[in-house]
């Protein structure tokens, strides 16, 4: 501890006296802007790492690695500066996988929603008993972490055990005390899992890593012994301990404020056992914080970054048209994206005045011009949601059975006529503004967002205020807190819910979430419907492969739709920009093999899949 | 009638004063004409037009098969990427901003002229007083106290955002602590001058002294705070809607900026977009600097003699 | 001597006094509102990882005593008092578990070397420039062409970095786009490293010193008017003063007073003051942090940063009226 204050002192001094001499220098303006040009106006890329070779390890051992071995990437933390630096402990209470970490987090499964579904990694296999009441895994062998100590199935028990008693202040944690009664190593090779139950559905939500969900294991030699307090405040980053140990072919090396350097570890357990024939062609991958959307675009543009995080539907086309090297996940056409696993809809709290009346929900819904909002407010680059669930494929079969449901509950229809019918209905009438009231309430219908709704809500505000609504759209920085304690009465918010099955999503508005406008809750429609509840609980315990379980889905949905619980607006899109001059075989829909999401947990998919265009 | 002669003789004579007003009032036709020629309900909010069309006086859709019928409409700042008719923008927006600033900032300079004149020249317990508050105010982050006070006034309306004028008050509950401290550091100096003191020594009284012989030696000073804390103000309310606060849906300059930024006019080449808030914004604080300076050469007749 | 005994006693009081109730009001600020920053942190973080566990509550009721804010606020008061007078600022709830300290150390080598810096450079050049533009012997590139260049005063200082970096960094491409150095570069105390720190402090710096420049020239241009006019600036003159002289010891040093009070307020709001033109050029510097902190409610963070300001803007403050005798031989603090 004392060490890494004497250290923060001493780099404080050194960076405010270069820092100051920087912007002296530049300001007073004679040589610097002069010498600018000569040095920086040729490519970026190349004067940079030239520049940094003449600057030999004043940072200790950090070797250089050319520009073409290197994978840059933008993402993450506040613009300008991460918030995570030195956390690597996916336990620890700020850290997070997104931001490269995902590179060293090896899952036993792997599940990619856009590829082969579930690839086996640390595991080899799973088996449920016939009830889903116990889970037996099988673990890899020869896998090592990466300070060669072999990775086993007591780790994974480790892992488990330390969630179900670190529940709830573990991150991730309580889905695995409500689930696991108990789990044992029975030998280093296999994990015997007793339920609280039936649960058909812990291995995928739980041990499988896709998109953001998946549990981080853990080596049991470093943190055996640490009680849930201790292991939320680990840091657990040192380079010369090579801390935090991992699985996967890399490790950190240099981590700041406004850098992550995370290089190629050539001992990796995969290659010795023959798992996979080579390592990954990248090397190091860098990665910075995210920035002003302008600034990140023209880095890519300039080929200074090979991927940043996704962008708005307005700027992607920008970014495309102005370097022919940069690719979207469909090639350089419409939608430039794929579509994410996060429905938006426009969410009702159901305690709220006017928002309990379903004939309101319903002429909401009627309100908004779905297609305008693509074509105006996402030129084009967008697609529009009639169930909140991803159309991914083992979700069309859904969609499909629903289809009658959705001829008698149109979601996605635009007909001011019928706003005006269910409003009058109701007993509402249009006040001297022109705005629906009743008894001298009028319906104030301001709405939050996430400032990713940037682009549609202003849009929706305005249909609704032409639909005889006073809507106003706003971004507050609580926005998360006014959902979760009712204090919105309608607001804007994506579904990360189903990936497979659309239990997930539904369970959302089960009346277990249910709390009094005031209290917080962590699914906040305040939807209460006993019915409904009743057929989930049922769900919860049928495998979705049952022919039951559609039916189940359907009666749960003609319920949710009759109540239009929220309305469903767009498919989420990620339109992720990728750069093809130093790395190819990037994530396409003509090369389909996961989601092009770096921030992901299937990140590793990507890293061995890509190669360098160059040569 | 008589007066009204001299004084516009004698803009003639003052180029600074005679350009900036002129462009005060140039600013209020706009907004005066420029209310009769769009809707001030519609024009100015998403959806008025289609998106991103460029400047134009005739414009007619493509897509549209009939185009050679209708009458074409006019945009001749352009629209945005959300269908705002920029012309309007200009028209609501130049009003709106003009009125926050010059809400908070007359409030702010009031309060902190009285407050520094009278803490300077009374001193005591009062003058302690007065500077502690200042202090303990100016030492807190501004952002910090409005970010938290937009909020919460946020909050407490049933999630509805704050109005023009209650930002214009938040502004101006943050707009007096400057003026305060500097004027009272200016009227200390002043207070041991020899006219002040002949002026006490002559049984002058204290209000006397303030108003015949301390203010008008604090024109200028009081001219120049006064273009300073409207400037700030506007930039006060600039930077709350940078950051999202405030009204996103009324088309002030701030808020326009904050969606040039946003939706990254200039990554997608919609400079107009950019260059309509940004032109009126500069257009405001050259006026309030070409008044004040030409208010130097009311209050101070050297300078006139010097010319 | 121009200050007595009892005049410094009341003063450092009176220091002590505002450091006290700064903080105190710091402590309340952040805490009228209805928000819960640990439920913002801890939802932010379930939402990024998509869901939002079954016993998201208790989770957050875990962490409340975790930080001590399910203590009553009598409670939670005292603690901060005492950790503030040892210079404890606790851990941050966004970061947790970095401290505060070390929130604060990695953003204020940035934020010294650019704002500090540039808040120096606009104040000296527009002293200047406004002390010319006053004075009636400047010649007319000074009174009538200088001022235009101060339009740039009118322009928010991130909306020129946004046009700067418009120019220089996409259309040109002779500049970086953003960022205190290059992603790829390795940071090492040499030569090239330090040049391209330069570099990359070149578009923010020159967009604040063009924004605030113009303020500056502003104040002083006011006060120069003042100072001409008075009786001693005309005696002077009769008695035949060299045109410098006059300019500078009769005129500067009278009108200057204001600008320094001023210079000590605008140096209080380096950590504060830039925040969009930092957040705009992604410069990782000490007021990013500030506003972040805000927007999440990290109410520890808040504390910490802010309290850094209270004392060097008191212990600035305590100068500047220390130094006002110096500078205006008019003012004395001599008996009460």
């Amino acid at each position: 501890m004392q060490e890494q204050k004497k250290l923060n002192r001493r780099d404080f001094l050194r960076l405010s006296g270069i820092a100051s001499a920087g912007v002296l220098a530049a300001a007073c303006g004679a040589t610097a802007p002069a010498e600018a040009p000569a040095a920086g106006g040729a490519a970026a890329p190349a004067a940079a790492p030239a520049a940094a070779v003449e600057a030999p390890a004043a940072s200790g051992a950090l070797k250089e690695v050319a520009r073409e071995k290197s994978l840059i990437l933008m993402f993450g933390g506040q613009p300008g500066q991460f918030e995570d630096t030195g956390l690597g402990n996916p336990y620890a209470t700020g850290a997070t996988h997104q931001i490269g970490s995902a590179a060293l987090w090896e899952p036993l499964f792997f599940y990619s929603a856009y590829g082969e579904g579930e690839i086996p990694w640390l595991a080899t296999g799973y088996e449920y008993n016939e009830d889903f009441t116990e889970l037996t895994i099988s673990i890899r062998d020869g896998v090592e972490w990466s300070d060669g100590t072999p990775f086993t199935a007591k780790d994974v028990v480790f892992t488990l055990n330390m969630l179900k008693d670190g529940a709830p202040l573990l991150s991730r944690s309580q889905a695995t005390a409500a689930a696991v009664a108990s789990a044992t190593a029975v030998d280093d090779l296999t994990v015997q899992i007793v339920m609280n139950g039936p649960r058909p559905r812990y291995m995928f939500n739980q041990l499988m890593s896709k998109f953001d969900t998946g549990i981080y294991l853990v080596p049991e030699h470093i943190y055996a012994g640490k009680t849930p307090d201790e292991i939320v405040s680990f840091e657990y980053y040192d380079p010369e301990k090579n801390w935090p140990l991992s699985t996967g072919p890399y490790k950190i090396v240099a981590w700041n404020t406004t850098q992550k350097f995370i290089d190629r570890r050539d001992d990796w357990w995969a290659v010795k056992t023959g798992f996979m024939g080579e390592l990954p062609a990248i090397e190091r991958i860098v990665i910075a914080p995210r920035a002003d959307d302008s600034i990140m675009t023209q880095r890519i543009i300039n080929n200074e970054v090979d991927s940043i995080l996704d962008l708005r539907a307005t700027t992607i086309a920008a970014t495309v048209s102005q370097n022919p090297a940069i690719i979207t996940h469909t090639g350089r056409e419409l939608p430039y994206g794929y579509m994410d696993w996060w429905p938006s809809s426009m969410w009702f709290n159901h305690d709220a005045e006017h928002f309990s009346d379903k004939n309101v929900r319903w002429a909401i819904s009627y309100a908004i011009d779905r297609q305008q909002l693509i074509d105006v407010a996402l030129e084009g680059s967008g697609m529009v949601a009639s169930l909140p669930f991803p159309e991914y494929p083992p979700l069309l079969p859904y969609y499909e059975a629903a289809k009658p449901l959705l001829e008698k509950y149109n979601t996605n229809e635009y007909n001011l006529d019928k706003v005006a019918e269910r409003m009058t209905a109701s007993g509402y009438e249009k006040d001297a503004d022109g705005f629906w009231a009743k008894d001298g309430s009028r319906v104030l219908a301001p709405f939050g967002g996430w400032s990713v709704f940037n682009d549609i809500g202003p849009i929706v505000a305005e249909q609704l205020r032409k639909a005889g609504f006073e809507a106003d759209y706003t971004t507050p920085a609580d926005h998360g807190t006014r959902m979760s304690d009712g204090s919105y009465g309608l607001w804007l918010n994506g579904h990360g819910g189903t990936i497979r099955d659309p239990f997930t999503t539904l369970d959302f508005y089960t009346g277990k979430y249910y709390a009094p406008i005031g209290e917080p809750t962590a699914q906040s429609s305040r939807y209460n419907n006993p019915e409904y509840d009743a057929i989930l609980e049922e769900m919860a315990t049928t495998p979705s492969d049952q022919p039951k379980y559609m039916d189940l889905f359907l009666s749960a949905l003609e319920i949710w739709l009759d109540d239009l619980v929220d309305a469903p607006i767009q498919q989420w899109m990620h339109r992720i920009p990728m750069n093809t001059t130093y790395w190819s075989d990037w994530p396409t829909a003509d090369n389909s093999y996961v989601n092009g999401s770096f921030w992901h947990l299937t990140f590793p998919l990507m890293l061995h899949r890509m190669k360098p265009t160059q040569g | 009638m008589q007066r009204i002669i001299i004084a516009l003789r004698y803009i003639r004579r003052n180029v600074s004063l005679a350009i900036g007003l002129g462009i005060l009032i140039f600013l209020i036709l706009f907004a005066v004409i420029g209310s009769f020629l769009v809707d001030t309900k519609v024009d100015p909010y998403p959806l008025a037009g289609p998106a991103s069309v460029a400047p134009t006086l005739s414009y007619c859709p493509r897509t549209d098969p009939e185009c050679a019928q209708v009458e074409p409409v006019a945009y001749p700042f352009g629209t945005d990427g959300q269908g705002r008719d920029l012309f309007a923008v200009a028209v609501v927006g130049t009003w709106m901003t003009i009125r926050i600033g010059l809400l908070a900032g007359m409030i702010g300079l009031a309060i902190g002229t009285v407050l520094g004149f009278t803490s300077a020249y009374y001193g005591g317990v009062y003058d302690a007083f007065i500077q502690w508050t200042v202090d303990v105010l100016l030492t807190v982050p501004g952002l910090l106290i409005l970010i938290i006070i937009a909020s919460t006034i946020a909050g407490l309306e049933n999630g509805k955002t704050l109005t023009i004028n209650q930002m214009g008050l938040v502004i101006a509950l943050l707009a007096w602590m400057g003026p305060t401290r500097t004027i009272r550091s200016q009227v200390l100096s002043m207070r041991e001058r020899p006219y002040v003191m002949m002026a006490r020594l002559n049984g002058m009284s204290s209000l006397g002294i303030i108003f015949r012989e301390m203010i008008p030696n604090l024109l200028p000073y009081l001219g120049a705070g006064l273009v300073g804390s409207v400037t700030g103000a506007i930039f006060a309310s600039m930077g709350l809607a940078a950051l999202g606060l405030g009204p996103l849906r009324e088309p002030t300059l701030g808020v326009t900026i904050y969606w040039v930024i946003n939706q990254n006019a200039f990554l997608r080449g919609l400079w107009w977009w950019a260059a309509v808030p940004i032109v009126i914004v500069a257009l405001i604080f050259i006026m309030l600097f070409l008044i004040s300076m030409g208010l130097d050469e009311v209050a101070n007749p050297r300078v006139r003699r010097a010319r | 001597m121009r200050y007595s005994k009892q005049y410094l006693l009341r003063r450092v009081g009176l220091l002590l006094l505002i450091i006290w109730s700064a903080a105190t009001f710091n402590f309340i600020i952040p805490r009228i509102t209805p928000r819960n920053p640990l439920r913002e942190k801890l939802l932010q973080e379930a939402s990024r990882s998509g869901y939002i566990p079954i016993g998201f509550d208790e989770m957050v009721a875990a962490y409340e005593t975790k930080f001590g804010l399910d203590l009553p606020i009598w409670r939670q008061y005292i603690n901060y008092l005492g950790d503030m007078a040892r210079l404890d600022l606790g851990f941050s709830i966004a970061s947790y578990p970095k401290t505060v300290w070390q929130v604060i150390l990695e953003g204020l080598p940035w934020t010294i070397g650019l704002l500090a810096v540039t808040t120096i450079i606009a104040f000296a050049l527009g002293t200047l420039l406004g002390a010319l533009m006053a004075w009636q012997n400047s010649g007319p590139f000074v009174r009538y062409v200088m001022p235009s260049i101060l339009i740039f005063g009118a322009i928010p200082a991130y909306v020129i970095a946004l046009s700067l970096v418009y120019f220089f960094a996409f259309r040109l491409k002779i500049l970086p786009t953003g960022g205190g150095y290059g992603i790829s570069t390795i940071p090492a105390l040499s030569i090239p490293f330090i040049l391209e720190i330069l570099k990359h402090s070149i578009l923010p710096a020159l967009a604040l010193v063009l924004a605030r420049t113009g303020g500056w020239a502003l104040g002083m241009r006011g006060m120069m008017v003042t100072v001409e006019g008075e009786d001693y600036m005309t005696f002077a003159e009769a008695k035949g003063v060299k045109d410098w002289r006059l300019f500078y010891k009769y005129g500067v040093r009278n009108a200057l007073l204001p600008q320094v009070t001023g210079l000590a307020l605008a140096l209080s709001f380096v950590v504060s003051g830039a925040v969009l033109v930092e957040l705009v050029m992604g410069y990782p510097g000490l007021g990013t942090k500030l506003a972040q902190a805000v927007t999440q409610l990290d109410y520890f963070v808040i504390q910490g940063i802010v309290f850094v300001i209270i004392l060097t803007l008191a212990i600035a403050m305590l100068v500047i009226d220390l130094l006002y005798p110096l500078l205006d031989p008019r003012i004395s603090y001599e008996g009460g």
